[in-house]
Order: C-alpha cells, then sequence, then structure tokens
C-alpha cells in the first residue's frame, strides 16, 4: 500500500469552519427568535432548524479533521443552504423572501451530491451526476420560473413579474414530480451500490440509505398533498431522521480517530505474543473494523492462508475491503484486510501495519528461538545418555578385561604358592606372596575405577542397593529413605547416583557431619534426591567443580538442583529430575550383564 | 559332609582362563573337579549328569545369570551346594546376592579350597 502525502493541519487555523459555525448558529437562532409575531416556533420549525444545525456542525467537524475528505465541506454545504434559504424567507423584506425562497430547495441537491458521493465526497458515476443535476434543474431554474408566476400571501415576491397562480400550480407540479423521480433514481442508485458492497461497508451506508429513502417519502407526501398542505407528523418524522444523518456519518467518518488512540494499547498487547485470534481481534479493535482479517503468506502454497492455514482469497478492488501487505525483503509476510474507508486514514493503518510486523516478527523470532532451544535441550540429553551408556560400556570393558586377567593372575599366584610346598626357598615364598598382594591391591583399584565410572549395583539393583553400598564406604552414620523397588531411565538413575556420590564425597572430605541423610522420593513425573548433613556448611556449586558437573548433568535432564549451605549450619542438596517410574527392582533386565 | 571324603565340583563360567585356573586351584586343595560348563544351560545338563557335590557358579554367564541357575538347581531334583562367584565384589550385587538360595559367594580372587571347605562345612 503507498501511503499518501499527510495533509497539513495547522495551516488556515479553523477561521473559516468557525465562521461558519457561528453562521448557522446565528441562522438557526434568527429562524426560532426571529418572529416573534408568529407566536412560539412549532415543533417542525424546532426540527428544522436542528436538521441544519446538524449538517452544519458534523459538516464543519469533519472538515476541519478531515481537510482530505470532501465529505465535509459537502455536508456543511447541506446544512447552511438549508438554513440560509429557510431563515431569509422569514425575513420580511421583499430581497431576502424573494432569495430566500429560490433557494430554498437547493439545499437538496447538496443532500444528494452529499449521499451519492459518501464516503469519498466525490462524484464517480455519471448516472449519480445526472440525478444530483435533476435536483440542481428542479431548485435553481425551475424554481426560478415558478417564482415569476408564483403570488405568496405576503406580497413580498420581487420576481413575480407574470403573477399567474395556473402557471405556477404547472410548474409546481413538474417540479414535484421530477423531485420524485430523482429521489426514486437515488435510492435505486444507492440500494444498488449497497447490495453490491461487503458487510462493513453496508452497514457504513445505512445513514445514508436513510437519508436517500427521507428524501423519497418527502417527495412523495409533496406528490400526494396538494400544494400548501402538508402532514406535520410525516414532516416531524423525516426531520429527525435528517438530525440523525449527519451525526451517524461523523461517527463512521471519525471512527478510525477513535481508533488511532488505541493503536498504542495494540502494540502493548502485541508485545505479549498473542494467539493468532487474539492478534486479529486486537487488530480489529485498534482499527475499529470488525470485520478486519489477517493472512500470512504461506512459501509452500504461495499464497495468502489465514492462522488455520485456509487460503484467504484477496479482496479485488471495489469490493469495499482493502488489503495492506506487509513485506520483509521484497517478499510478502503477511496482510490486514480491511475495511476501505481505513483508506481514508493511511497514517493509521500504516502505524497498525507496523505493530502486526513486529507481532509477526516477534512470533518468528520466538519460534526460531524456540526450535533452537528444543534442539539444544534434545542434543544435550542424548550427549549426556550417549555418555552415561559409554561410561557402562567402560566398565563392562574393564571388567571383562583386565579384571578377568587380574582375576587369573591372583589365582595362579596362589596355585603357585599352594604347589611351592611348605619347604621351598623362603625368597622364592616371599617373591610369590608379594606378587599376589600387588595383584590384589591392583584389582582392588581397578574396582574401585570401575565403580567410579559406572557402578554396576546400580544397573543390577537400582538406586537404593547402588546408595547403600555407597553408604557403607563412607564414614558416620547414613541413614537411606528410598523405596528399594523403584527404578527408572538409566540416565536418571546414573544423575541421581552421581548427585548422592557427589555429596557424600564432599561430606566425607569437608564437612566433619555426625549425621547424613539421603532421601529419594518420587511424585507426580519428578523423582527428588535429598542428601541433608548436620556439618559445617560453606558450600558453593559455584566454585566447586563437583557440584558445578552435577549442576550441568541434573539441567540436561531438564532438573533442577538446589544447594543450601549456610557456614556452620549444614549442607542440604536438593536435585529435582524429570523420571517415569519404570521397572521393579523385583524383575531386573539381565541385559548387558557379563563377568 | 565329611571333610576328609573328596568332594566334587562342577565349573559353571564362560571364561576358560578362570576354569584353568580354578580346576588346578582346587584339585591341588584335593576336590576332584568333575566337570566344566561353559553356560547356564549345559552346567543345568551337567549336574543332572554328574551330579556334583558342589557347584561353583559363576553370575555373569553368557545365555542365562548365574542366579537364574541356582534359582533352577534349588527347585529340580537333589539341590547341589551352590557357591556363586564372580570377579566383581559382593557389594556389586546387594539384595539379589542376599536373598539368592545358594551356600554362598566367593569373589574369583578370592577363591580356595580353604574358601569353598569353609563355606561347605559350615554348621
Amino acid at each position: 500500500m503507498s501511503t499518501t502525502a499527510s495533509v497539513p493541519r495547522t495551516t488556515n487555523f479553523a477561521a473559516i469552519p468557525i465562521l461558519l459555525l457561528i453562521s448557522a448558529g446565528a441562522l438557526g437562532l434568527g429562524m426560532l427568535a426571529g418572529r416573534p409575531q408568529q407566536g412560539a416556533p412549532t415543533l417542525g420549525m424546532v426540527l428544522q432548524v436542528f436538521v441544519g444545525w446538524s449538517f452544519a456542525a458534523c459538516g464543519i467537524f469533519i472538515w476541519a479533521r478531515r481537510r482530505a475528505n470532501r465529505l465535509g465541506p459537502l455536508m456543511a454545504t447541506v446544512g447552511m443552504l438549508w438554513l440560509l434559504g429557510r431563515a431569509m424567507a422569514l425575513i420580511p423584506l421583499p430581497v431576502t423572501f424573494t432569495a430566500g425562497s429560490w433557494l430554498s430547495d437547493l439545499w437538496a441537491a447538496a443532500f444528494a451530491a452529499f449521499l451519492l458521493s459518501f464516503p469519498t465526497g466525490r462524484l464517480i458515476f455519471r448516472a449519480d451526476l445526472a440525478i444530483v443535476g435533476i435536483f440542481l434543474f428542479v431548485s435553481v431554474p425551475l424554481e426560478f420560473v415558478w417564482m415569476l408566476f408564483w403570488v405568496p400571501g405576503n406580497g413580498l415576491n420581487a420576481l413575480a413579474i407574470v403573477p399567474d397562480v395556473a402557471a405556477a400550480h404547472v410548474v409546481d407540479t413538474l417540479q414535484r414530480i421530477l423531485i420524485s423521480l430523482a429521489a426514486v433514481l437515488l435510492v435505486a442508485s444507492l440500494g444498488r451500490r449497497w447490495l453490491r458492497s461487503s458487510g462493513p461497508v453496508r452497514r457504513q451506508m445505512a445513514p445514508v440509505l436513510v437519508g436517500a429513502i427521507a428524501i423519497l417519502l418527502q417527495s412523495a407526501s409533496w406528490i400526494y398533498f396538494s400544494s400548501g398542505t402538508t402532514f406535520d407528523p410525516l414532516d416531524d418524522l423525516i426531520f429527525v431522521a435528517q438530525i440523525a444523518i449527519p451525526i451517524s456519518i461523523l461517527g463512521v467518518i471519525l471512527r478510525t480517530r477513535m481508533a488511532r488512540a488505541r493503536v498504542a494499547d495494540l502494540v502493548v498487547e502485541l508485545g505479549e505474543t498473542p494467539t493468532p485470534a487474539r492478534l486479529r481481534e486486537a487488530l480489529a479493535n485498534a482499527l475499529g473494523d470488525p470485520s478486519l482479517q489477517v493472512a500470512y503468506w504461506s512459501r509452500v502454497l504461495d499464497r495468502f492462508v489465514d492462522a488455520a492455514g485456509q487460503i484467504v482469497e484477496l479482496p479485488v478492488d471495489g469490493a469495499g475491503q482493502a488489503v495492506t501487505v506487509l513485506e520483509r525483503n521484497g517478499a510478502p509476510e503477511a496482510a490486514i484486510i480491511h475495511d476501505a474507508v481505513l483508506l481514508e486514514e493511511p497514517g493509521l493503518v500504516a502505524s497498525v501495519a507496523g505493530a502486526l510486523w513486529l507481532a509477526v516478527e516477534n512470533e518468528r523470532l520466538a519460534a526460531e528461538v524456540e526450535e533452537q532451544l528444543t534442539e539444544v535441550r534434545a542434543s544435550r540429553a542424548r550427549i549426556v545418555a550417549a555418555g552415561d551408556a559409554e561410561r557402562r560400556r567402560l566398565e563392562r570393558d574393564l571388567h571383562d578385561g583386565a579384571q578377568q586377567r587380574l582375576v587369573a593372575l591372583t589365582l595362579a599366584l596362589r596355585l603357585a604358592q599352594t604347589r611351592l610346598g611348605d619347604d621351598a626357598d623362603p625368597a622364592v615364598k616371599l617373591s610369590l606372596e608379594q606378587a599376589s598382594q600387588e595383584a590384589k591391591a591392583a584389582l582392588s583399584e581397578l574396582r574401585q575405577l570401575a565403580r567410579g565410572i559406572h557402578p554396576q549395583i546400580l544397573t543390577e539393583a537400582g538406586l537404593h542397593a547402588a546408595i547403600e553400598s555407597l553408604a557403607v564406604r563412607t564414614p558416620g552414620d547414613v541413614s537411606i529413605d528410598i523405596d528399594p523397588m523403584a527404578r527408572f531411565d538409566p540416565t536418571v538413575e546414573a544423575i541421581a547416583y552421581f548427585v548422592v556420590s557427589e555429596a557424600l564425597a564432599n561430606i566425607a572430605k569437608y564437612a566433619e557431619a555426625c549425621a547424613v541423610q539421603v532421601r529419594a522420593t518420587w511424585q507426580e513425573g519428578v523423582l527428588t534426591v535429598e542428601v541433608t548433613d548436620d556439618g559445617r556448611g560453606g558450600a558453593d556449586p559455584q566454585t566447586g567443580t563437583g557440584l558445578r558437573g552435577l549442576l550441568d548433568r541434573v539441567s540436561a535432564a531438564d532438573g533442577t538442583l538446589e544447594v543450601v549451605s549456610p557456614p556452620g549450619g549444614g549442607t542440604r542438596i536438593v536435585a529435582r529430575i524429570p523420571a517415569a517410574r519404570a521397572t521393579r527392582a523385583a524383575d531386573p533386565t539381565p541385559a548387558g550383564l557379563a563377568t | 559332609m565329611d571333610d576328609r571324603a573328596m568332594i566334587t565340583v562342577l565349573i559353571i563360567d564362560d571364561n576358560v582362563g578362570f576354569r584353568v585356573q580354578a580346576r588346578a586351584l582346587l584339585a591341588a586343595a584335593g576336590f576332584s573337579v568333575i566337570g566344566e560348563a561353559r553356560d547356564g544351560s549345559s552346567g543345568l545338563e551337567a549336574v543332572r549328569t554328574l551330579r556334583p557335590d558342589v557347584v561353583l557358579l559363576d553370575i555373569g554367564l553368557p545365555d542365562v545369570e548365574g542366579f537364574e541357575v541356582a534359582r533352577q538347581l534349588a527347585v529340580t531334583g537333589p539341590p547341589p551346594l551352590v557357591v556363586l562367584t564372580s570377579s566383581r565384589e559382593a557389594s556389586e550385587y546387594g539384595p539379589r546376592l542376599t536373598n539368592s538360595r545358594v551356600l554362598g559367594f566367593i569373589p574369583k580372587d578370592e577363591l580356595s579350597g580353604a574358601a569353598i571347605r569353609a563355606l561347605v562345612l559350615r554348621p
């Protein structure tokens, strides 16, 4: 969408509108107060004044606020002509009475032009020009001809050069017929346009249609009631409708102005990454256009689609809706399908479009980040799981290889010692004994190493048994509160085990604790492992590499690690790891076990 | 069981190095090693045919775990005395070992005639 140049609003500061407003006020007041000899003004008279004021005031207001729109001046013209003709005809001077009477119906031509040119204020179609032409023809030249014959009761018609009641009646009848014809054409033209329009435009056209029908009714009543007679209730009703029309139009035109204030709210709302439905609603609210649609460009389909992925057909020109397309690097990204009336306010649509662009961009970035984060999480979990599998494999390799050989060596040495007999060389016996001790020590160290890599007991019997065997090697009183039957995913068990292992190792090294408690509970898919001691506290996960490593491992499983360790107040380490309960210890899987 | 009588032993283990060493060690200690088996199923078959007094049974067998072999031996026929063994320590097996119906457990590197005799002759 191209943005039209903004119209400067500060020039010619409100001089003409204010003058017009004062004139309209004065004319109306004059009509009401200017003829005390005829008694209090009738309801019809009051309503007529308000019709003029309504058109003049609303027109001037739109004019002041929307310089680019011709509807404002047109409406003001309707109001001024209406008031001027009526007010002048009331002044008992031949010049004013004659001029006022001559111009008394000219407002109808302006009114027809106003109705037919809604909402831009421009007459586009030849047929519409013709209709306005008929109104003009009746209200200016034909009225002039009629004035030549017309003899009013007060005798103030300065144009009555050839007074002839019969001729005046003929002209008058012709005028009524032509006005009625023009009114029918007016209603037909607007009705046709209304039928061809979409929902939002129809709603906006409602006051215009009412206006057209009011003119039709008025002309019909002129035809029905012969010259000089009127039917007041119908006239009054028509006047009320005429008062309402400019106000409704003002509402339609200025709706976009109220919308501007909502753009700020919109930007705030879009900052919270709303759902597509909320986004549409927010944009619709901001633009005051309930029919607004948001479409997204699908690179796959090469078309615009809605949030549900359904193809969206963009409206064609003249359908009452317009499209504002948001582009990124020259490629369409999204589109707002909105009421064509909003094009009157390009700045507004542009700012709303900017807000939408931000939202779309935010959403895209958020999706990208989310995607990357998901991938990073998954790869981190895979790395930890692969690491655990590798540790288990390494432990098995040590067990199957070096450990077996050391066992065989130990047995061979023992056999040699047995066979040597009691009367052997003491030096040889000593050497064999030393070799045997070395082999046993090597085996013991190897076992410790293997256990540190991955404790077989964990695979074998689960957390309870593995931690029990840890506790045996930890000095001090370690109480264990773990369900012996609970089994979990091997990676989860390994993480929980190493949390306890690291905690117990730290306690043995630094804590000087008397009592240690290890608890593991499983609730609602989370395994909570808790190690508490009554030692001297002061542990800091940010400085110790052991705790830091634990934190990384726990985080990799999407878990949390909490270390509470006030100096002198003991240490409490709590790991919470998302975990599903697996098989029970009573029926373990023998897979992967070898001697 | 009389400690002077020759105690017959069947060794069930997949590691040939261990079988050779264990057979020699036990023979030297006065046991009669009447057979060897390399896995659980052939071990069960050997127990049926050879009827050993003692079965030295490895926990980590290639086809079925030693625990399961021990369980089957306990429920079929006159059960032999089963001594479980492993190159791992007892603490690596936890409750599964303590709950199994066997005579006892000897880590492989601790294996000796005296160790078996201590279990067998335990009151």
